[in-house]
């Protein structure tokens, strides 16, 4: 079961999508489905990921619409059939 | 209110007639339907018999029923006007709404208003913004009117939020009302590089279940009784409005503070996205460099 990427901004631009399916399904965690999502996107991983392969801080990572980040388990956190995720930059609205 | 633009695109004048008055009766059984109509023969002394003096006048009678006629009016103008106390606001024959409002299509003569799409932004948005196209009145018993419109952002004005709150049922109890209105800044400082517009892009479905839940938890707060937020998106234009938050409170101090926390956290926590356009450039304001604050 495939699981979708919803990308913005910029990160949008250097994906050339704003939608892209990767190969991560129930059981695997975020993480998988990020190195699915910049194995094939260097410019995204560049933009999202430190030279060390850690999130960079300003990057956000919503699963169905909650920040996992702040309130689940972080990268580790394990993806359910039919999940939405969701990365983007600094939201900035107004 | 939600907004439907109709444009004729080389149909005569009869189906184009025939289309609007479907419209507007299919509107009307779900709400209040305002109806702008562009005709540029309307000048000056064409409408004397109505105007018995001074730039704006209105005929009123029984039950509220009133004409009007006057000047300065703009379409922008006319539409927020409606906004305060219609559902639906229909305007026809104003090809250059068609990057704001969804638009019905009557006719498929394409080369009607291409002049209109010059630019790059607006030529987006504006084949975004076809809600349908159709050839006659009839091919609107297959397309579900209202439930397709109502699927499209909504149209909102300060003035429309503030009659939304002030007919809060609790609204009795409210002696104040703040409200905070976040704008299209042209210049940070006299010579900086001129804003031409900002683009906003959202994470549909999330955004408005964050900001429904930012009014609920809010509204929670001891002496205050109701808040609106509102945040447009798409392209909005140098000097148009982009947000506002309403608050109904009991007292000033209530209502001053959570009208500040409000857009605060608006901005802090809604996944909307701004690029910026100005007349040399264009970027995502979260990558701005340094020398763009400069």
């Amino acid at each position: 079961m495939p699981t979708e990427w919803k990308l913005f901004a910029d990160l949008a631009e250097r994906a050339g999508d704003k939608q892209v399916t990767v190969d991560a399904s129930a059981g695997d965690t975020v993480d998988d489905a990020l190195s699915e999502l910049v194995a094939d996107r260097p410019a995204v991983g560049d933009r999202v990921l430190t030279d060390d392969g850690d999130l960079r801080s300003q990057i956000n990572v919503m699963r169905n619409g909650t920040n996992v980040l702040v309130e689940e388990d972080g990268l580790e956190t394990v993806l359910e059939e039919g999940d939405e995720l969701a990365l983007f930059p600094p939201v900035s609205g107004g | 209110m939600h907004v439907l633009g109709i444009l004729g695109r080389g149909v005569d004048e009869t189906t184009l007639d025939g289309v609007v008055d479907r419209a507007v009766d299919e509107l009307a059984q779900d709400g209040r339907v305002g109806v702008i109509r562009y005709d540029a023969t309307i000048a000056d002394g064409t409408h004397e018999t109505l105007t018995i003096g001074g730039d704006v006048t209105y005929g009123l009678g029984a039950d509220g029923d009133w004409t009007a006629t006057g000047t300065g009016l703009s379409v922008q103008d006319a539409i927020d006007q409606l906004a305060t106390n219609c559902d639906y606001g229909v305007v026809v024959g104003v090809p250059s709404l068609q990057r704001r409002y969804p638009t019905l299509i009557v006719g498929s003569d394409a080369d009607t208003d291409r002049a209109e799409s010059n630019d790059r932004a607006h030529s987006l948005d504006h084949a975004q913004n076809t809600l349908a196209t159709i050839d006659s009145p009839t091919d609107l018993d297959t397309l579900a009117l209202t439930t397709a419109l109502e699927s499209t952002e909504p149209h909102r004005t300060l003035e429309s939020l503030v009659s939304e709150v002030k007919h809060s049922p609790q609204a009795p109890r409210a002696g104040a009302i703040a409200t905070f209105t976040g704008r299209v800044r042209q210049k940070d400082t006299e010579d900086d590089t001129p804003t031409e517009y900002l683009e906003f892009e959202k994470y549909e479905g999330v955004a408005d279940e964050r900001m429904a839940a930012l009014e609920s938890e809010l509204e929670a707060r001891e002496g205050v009784f109701a808040v609106e937020l509102y945040h447009r998106t798409g392209v909005v234009e140098d000097g148009e409005d982009i947000v506002f938050v309403v608050v109904l409170a009991g007292h000033r101090e209530e209502a001053f503070r959570t009208v500040e926390d409000g857009i605060n956290r608006l901005k802090d926590e809604v996944p909307l996205f701004k690029k910026e356009v100005t007349i040399e450039d264009e970027f995502w304001v979260h990558e701005q460099s340094k020398s763009h604050h400069e």
